[in-house]
């Protein structure tokens, strides 16, 4: 058969009432809450991926049309990283306002601001949607997975 | 109900439940879920292979938390497109459906109740969904 596809569930405290299921490269499903009722009835069907449960959580800020959130990423007990989630609220075409984010981005992250989400790649003018936005985090979650954890060393 | 931008609702029944041979009405587990219009390619994405598809077309009555279907069924003569179908048969489906908290098993005294009241119009009946499979 097929080999193993993994399939991510998240949750994102801006959409409380909202559960995003999604596969890489593949459909994001927005549903409501119930999702995760459903999701116990077919566990029999999947294999728990033995990834841990990854979360990022901290504050979020409102600067005139911005919302900024910024949080600590931690994978279990442990800190993995820092997430920056940047939105320019009135606009809901990605192409049209990128210049203006990256503007505004480099006024504080400087040489952090990243280039243009990929997540954007060939549709520059369909319409924003939550599920680009969980996706973008999906891509982040995993580039932090699979960093090596910085061993504490002791120095003599 | 069929109207764009509305939700699609994914239903998930669980097999009948045990103790229900005494019980006048067919109880399963139920779980409903608004979703994304995306809902069919996620679906086979997870592993699911579609079955079957219709289209139902007719009216929906309430009485209290009774929900009362009469609805006829149509074929669809091309897959995925709802456009192009046929009646599967002249009649009308009447179906009778409560959705409950769990345990509330007491509801089903109350359907066999309205049921009574649809004879000899319509003689509703138990259905055993694992004959048909």
């Amino acid at each position: 058969g097929q080999t193993g596809k993994l399939m991510y569930v998240m949750h994102n405290s801006e959409y409380p009432l909202s559960c995003f299921a999604l596969f890489e490269n593949g459909p994001c499903l927005i549903a409501d809450a119930n999702f995760d009722t459903l999701m116990v009835k077919l566990k029999g069907f999947f294999q728990n991926a033995k990834a841990n449960k990854i979360e990022s959580r901290g504050t979020r800020y409102q600067y005139c049309d911005f919302l900024v959130k910024v949080g600590t990423v931690t994978m279990g007990p442990s800190a993995r990283g820092i997430s920056v989630e940047v939105e320019y609220c009135p606009c809901v075409i990605a192409n049209d306002c990128w210049n203006l984010l990256l503007e505004f981005m480099q006024s504080f992250m400087g040489s952090h601001t990243p280039g243009i989400p990929s997540v954007f790649g060939a549709k520059h003018d369909s319409i924003y949607s939550p599920a680009d936005t969980m996706v973008q985090y999906m891509e982040l979650f995993n580039k932090i997975r699979k960093q090596q954890q910085v061993p504490v060393a002791g120095i003599r | 109900m069929d109207k764009s931008g509305m939700p699609w609702h994914l239903r998930y029944l669980g097999q009948p439940e045990i103790g229900d041979k005494n019980r006048y009405a067919l109880v399963r587990n139920c779980v409903d879920i608004a979703t994304s219009d995306n809902l069919t390619d996620f679906l086979v994405e997870m592993g699911f292979r579609m079955d079957h598809e219709f289209v139902a077309k007719g009216h929906v009555f309430r009485k209290g938390i009774m929900k009362i279907m009469v609805y006829k069924i149509f074929r669809i003569l091309m897959p995925g497109n709802t456009e192009s179908i046929e009646p599967l048969s002249l009649s009308y489906l009447v179906e009778l459906n409560v959705v409950a908290p769990a345990g509330q098993d007491v509801v089903s005294d109350d359907m066999r109740n309205f049921a009574e009241q649809l004879k000899p119009l319509v003689h509703l009946e138990k259905i055993d969904p694992k004959r048909l499979m």
